[in-house]
């Protein structure tokens, strides 16, 4: 039992370490893909660093939500760890603390959280970007309930590690129709909740156009960086969700491997992530962002997408 | 069921098959129309697939020929044809207005899909072939959304494409529950489908001459007041 | 022997249009083709009528009752039509030789493609003639190159096409349905055979899918919405052709599908034939009458006339079915005519638009005298044809106890007939809004009102022996 505590604080130090790793190894892959040179893939940490070690500015008209929210934010995906599989198959200790739909609601709390600190500021670009999150946002959950639904249902419970010894563990499931379709809803999906192009420019600094980054426009210091670790984490969370629920269990530590198994995941599991990005960065340098509302119909065809999987898999049933 | 005779194909066509109908919801809510005309060919392409691999697993001859003919005439001859009777403008263009916007579109599609599903359970009841349980339902989706296009799309080019698109659909259907087509009926089926592009990329052609646009969803003049 | 030549003359007489010979004389060799085919056609329902059944080339072609009946009326209209288009195509303005010359070419295989389907044996090769009626009518349907000849062409071509499509669903399934049942050879003989071995569940679905795919190219409500463009906006021997056979062509198809359900246990086909065709008849009936545009009445009233045959086919019994084929001959004969009639119409007043057109009797007798004819030939006013066909449906179906329908019925065609009447009178008598000057009638245009008079006057009157029997072998052949 305490094997299990430990390799669950173990996966929460490596979500912590390495998310803005991936990052930095995005941002870089994305700037040779367009024969520039990039910055380093360790310069988030150097932002961080940075960031942490200057004067925090708070205006005086804001509320305790301001100061609260990088913390909340910075706290959301560190407790989605705890639910997820990120570098073992089995179970861990805390994995039965809360399902799919609880991950997701603490997730959707941070970012909700976020949002509102947004607003709080009165920088007028706070309130648009939280307006329009918040639009891609509820514009996006029924693509995150039908999806949960569908592998629930195979899977007959919703703890992500369950789901996984059902839904992905047989090899033969790979080809399955169902699969392939809801891997493709989910990855529409990450592009939209983590603010990828076609949705949004993660790298651009035009706050008219700014969707997702708009929540971290106020701030400076401590705050800032909290919130750039948190936007960090939350993608590296959607990523260990995709690729070890939904995806494939590969890498990840059997039951019974014993601490050098895990230990053994953890780079296995980054190149699992590596491979992901390699997909992300082609899929950013392909497309052009979306106008505003055509996203409604790039989610809507994320969500037509997972019916249609959900419609294939339980007319077989 | 999957056909447990053919497990590893059965999971393939199956495969096929989503892509398939994907391909069909990407005709109907596509706004550029050379863009519809890629998803088309690839749903050909796809329905080929199909096809060979029906071929291989029930060992029928005929299915190979459907899916030479189907490759010949839906992926290289009709977009030729289209290339020659109709002018490049036209598919530079984009669909502004459309009968019904792209995410209502979609999901009536969704509906629709359920629907074929809901209609081809009796008929797969009745009779077991050993890959019907895949291609009917998908097919049948396919010729729903096909007809959705026609009615939902105002360009010339992506309502000829529903049409051909439902074709695509009715063969989709047609190799899974009589794998063995008299050759008499591929033959004229394979005559038909260029023909019917002909027809229609000449008859397009005119309208764009004489009207000077291919919005024939707009044509409205013949109405009873 | 002769079937094969029916077929293979027309596709002379095609490609003699569009050869250099056809600048001047693709007129009179499309006469002359339709003329032999129309001797050639008699012959074979004559043989039909008495033998029950033609065949040759070793099976691919066969003839019985209901194929001759239909054989000989595309033929006829043929003839008829082209006799018209000599004069009317010649007439119009705006289109150079070559255009002509594609007319022909077109026309010519146009009917060849007609007098296939009740010649092929082979189901799926019907499917495929079908097909082809679309196919090669388009541009006939939009030869006059204006914007509303074009949408009319196009919404004819893709929702026929869309129909024909989804009939060839139907087809695959009957095709499953006839492996099941262990038949190899895939025409209608053999389906009625093997109809009673064939699972319902198949049968059913494909019978559906027939109606509502080629109901489409029937003009069946809600399929309809092409119809009165399509039949409005083409040459007015074109219109004849399309109304008077080609939807009667496929109806022809659809009848022959309910000796096969009737064939199979537990499945009824009549309800539907019924419930169809009394929706056409009722919303044809109202559209006819808000309509504003005389060839768009026609083509009304053509759907109507659709969804009689179609209910008598569904009442069932000897007599329903005798009406029916009688309906089938009065419907093609006096809707070509009044097509012919119509598009003198067009000549003299130039328009189609019926509220424009006052007083025809004064600047144009002979077309105002063909109107009258030709709207109480098909609003069914005795003398004529349809007047009789229609008591005699209603009849059988009193006599068969389906009261309602027979009562609907006949509400609908006493007011598609008032409604019909009151338009032709407006047009015809009235003081003329202004003098129009006369303009000259072709010579082949009247002969072709006078041939075409001919039979319509007749037939309402008195039926020959010869067109008795094929009409009861047609009959016969429906009730399977």
């Amino acid at each position: 039992m305490l094997e299990r505590i430990a390799y669950n604080v173990l996966q929460v130090i490596v979500v912590v370490a390495f998310a803005p790793l991936v990052e930095g190894v995005v941002s870089r892959l994305k700037e040779i893909i367009q024969s520039k040179r990039g910055p380093s893939i360790f310069q988030p940490y150097r932002d961080i660093w940075k960031f942490l070690h200057k004067d925090e500015i708070v205006s005086e008209r804001s509320s305790w939500i301001f100061r609260a929210a990088p913390y909340v934010a910075f706290a959301a995906p560190v407790f989605v760890t705890l639910l997820i599989p990120v570098l073992t198959r089995y179970p861990l200790f805390f994995a039965f603390m809360g399902d799919m739909l609880g991950g997701g609601f603490v997730l959707a709390f941070g970012g909700f959280f976020a949002t509102l600190a947004a607003v709080d500021s009165a920088n007028p670009y706070g309130p648009m970007g939280a307006s329009r999150t918040r639009m891609v946002g509820f514009l996006a959950e029924p693509v995150f309930i039908v999806v949960f639904l569908t592998v629930s249902f195979v899977a007959g419970s919703t703890i992500p590690y369950i789901v996984q010894t059902h839904w992905v563990a047989p090899i033969a499931n790979f080809f399955e129709p169902s699969h392939v379709l809801l891997m493709i809803a989910f990855l529409m999906l990450i592009l939209a909740e983590d603010g990828r192009i076609p949705i949004d420019n993660p790298s651009g600094e035009f706050e008219l156009a700014m969707i997702d980054h708009s929540k971290a426009l106020e701030y400076s210091g401590r705050g800032a960086a909290l919130m750039k670790w948190a936007g960090a984490m939350k993608f590296f969370v959607l990523i260990c969700i995709f690729l070890n629920v939904l995806v494939t269990p590969w890498g990840l530590a059997p039951e019974g491997g014993g601490p050098i198994a895990v230990l053994l995941a953890i780079p296995l599991v980054l190149l699992k992530i590596f491979g992901f990005v390699l997909v992300l960065v082609y899929i950013e340098s392909s497309l052009a962002k979306l106008r505003l509302f055509r996203i409604t119909e790039f989610l809507g065809a994320a969500f037509v997408t997972a019916v249609v999987a959900m419609i294939t898999r339980l007319s077989e049933i | 069921m999957s056909s447990p005779a053919f497990p590893v194909i059965a999971a393939l066509d199956a495969l096929t098959g989503a892509l398939f109908l994907l391909a069909a919801l990407g005709v109907v809510a596509t706004r550029q129309v050379l863009a519809s005309l890629q998803l088309f060919i690839l749903q050909s392409l796809l329905l080929t697939l199909s096809a060979v691999l029906l071929g291989i697993a029930l060992d029928s001859f005929h299915l190979f020929a459907v899916a030479a003919i189907t490759i010949v005439t839906k992926t290289l001859l009709i977009p030729w044809l289209l290339r020659r009777t109709v002018s490049a403008e036209v598919y530079r263009t984009r669909e502004i207005e459309r009968a019904l916007n792209i995410p209502s579109s979609l999901l009536l599609s969704a509906v629709l899909i359920v629907l074929a599903y809901v209609i081809a359970n009796p008929l797969l009841a009745a009779v077991t072939m050993p890959f019907a349980a895949i291609n009917l339902p998908l097919g049948l989706a396919a010729i729903f959304l096909g007809a959705f296009t026609i009615v939902v799309r105002r360009e010339a080019v992506p309502q000829m494409l529903g049409l051909l698109a439902v074709e695509n659909g009715v063969f989709f259907a047609g190799i899974a529950i009589v794998p063995s087509l008299p050759v008499i009926a591929e033959l004229a089926a394979a005559v038909d489908v260029p023909v019917i592009a002909l027809v229609v990329g000449l008859l397009m052609r005119q309208i764009y001459r004489r009207l000077g646009t291919t919005s024939v969803g707009h044509l409205a003049a013949l109405r009873e007041q | 022997m002769e079937l094969a030549a029916i077929l293979v003359l027309p596709v002379i007489a095609s490609a003699l249009s569009l050869s250099p010979l056809g600048r001047r004389y693709a007129a009179p060799l499309t006469l002359v083709s339709t003329t032999a085919v129309l001797i050639l056609a008699v012959d074979v329902a004559a043989l039909a009528a008495h033998t029950g059944r033609v065949d040759a080339l070793d099976g691919w072609l066969t003839c019985d009752g209901l194929g001759a009946l239909v054989l000989v009326l595309v033929a006829l209209v043929g003839f008829t039509a082209a006799l018209f288009s000599w004069g009317y195509i010649a007439g119009r303005a705006g289109h150079p030789v070559h255009h002509v010359q594609r007319y022909y070419g077109l026309y010519n295989l146009f009917v060849l493609s007609m007098l296939a389907v009740p010649l092929l044996a082979n189901v799926a090769l019907m499917w495929i003639a079908v097909e082809l009626t679309t196919l090669l009518s388009a541009f006939l349907v939009g030869y006059e190159d204006t914007a509303e000849a074009l949408e009319a062409a196009w919404k004819y071509v893709i929702l026929t096409t869309l129909g024909a499509v989804f009939a060839l669903l139907g087809f695959l399934v009957l095709y499953w349905g006839s492996r099941v049942a262990g038949l190899e050879p895939f025409t209608w003989l053999g389906l009625v055979e093997a109809a009673p071995r064939m699972p319902p569940a198949l049968l059913w679905p494909a019978f559906l899918l027939i109606l509502v795919g080629f109901g489409t190219k029937v003009g069946l409500v809600p399929m309809h919405t092409w119809l009165p463009d399509a039949h409005s906006q083409a040459p007015a021997s074109i219109c004849a052709l399309l109304s008077g056979v080609e939807t009667t062509t496929v109806l022809y198809v659809i009848l022959r599908l309910f000796p096969v359900i009737g064939g199979a246990h537990g499945l009824d086909a009549r309800p539907w034939f019924i419930g169809f065709g009394l929706i056409s008849v009722g919303v044809a009936t109202l559209l006819l009458i808000y309509v504003r545009d005389f060839k768009r009445m026609f083509a009304f009233s053509t759907v109507e006339h659709m969804g009689i045959i179609l209910v008598a086919a569904g009442l069932g019994g000897t007599e329903a079915h005798l009406g029916a084929a009688y309906q089938i001959t009065g419907h093609a004969l006096a809707k070509s005519f009044c097509f012919f009639a119509a598009g003198m119409t067009v000549m003299a007043v130039g328009n189609q638009d019926i509220a424009s057109v006052r007083g025809l009797i004064r600047s144009s007798p002979l077309a105002a005298l063909a109107l009258v004819a030709g709207g109480f030939a098909i609003a069914g006013a005795p003398p004529f044809a349809i007047f009789v066909s229609e008591l005699v449906i209603l009849k059988a179906g009193f006599t068969g106890g389906h009261f309602i329908v027979v009562g609907l019925l006949a509400l609908f065609v006493v007011v598609a007939f008032c409604a019909v009447m009151f338009h032709i009178n407006r047009m015809v008598f009235g003081i003329p809004d202004r003098s129009i000057a006369a303009p000259t009638i072709p010579t082949s245009c009247k002969l072709t009102l006078a041939f075409a008079a001919i039979p319509l006057v007749v037939i309402g009157v008195f039926v020959p022996a010869p067109l008795l029997g094929l009409l009861r072998a047609a009959a016969a052949a429906m009730g399977g």
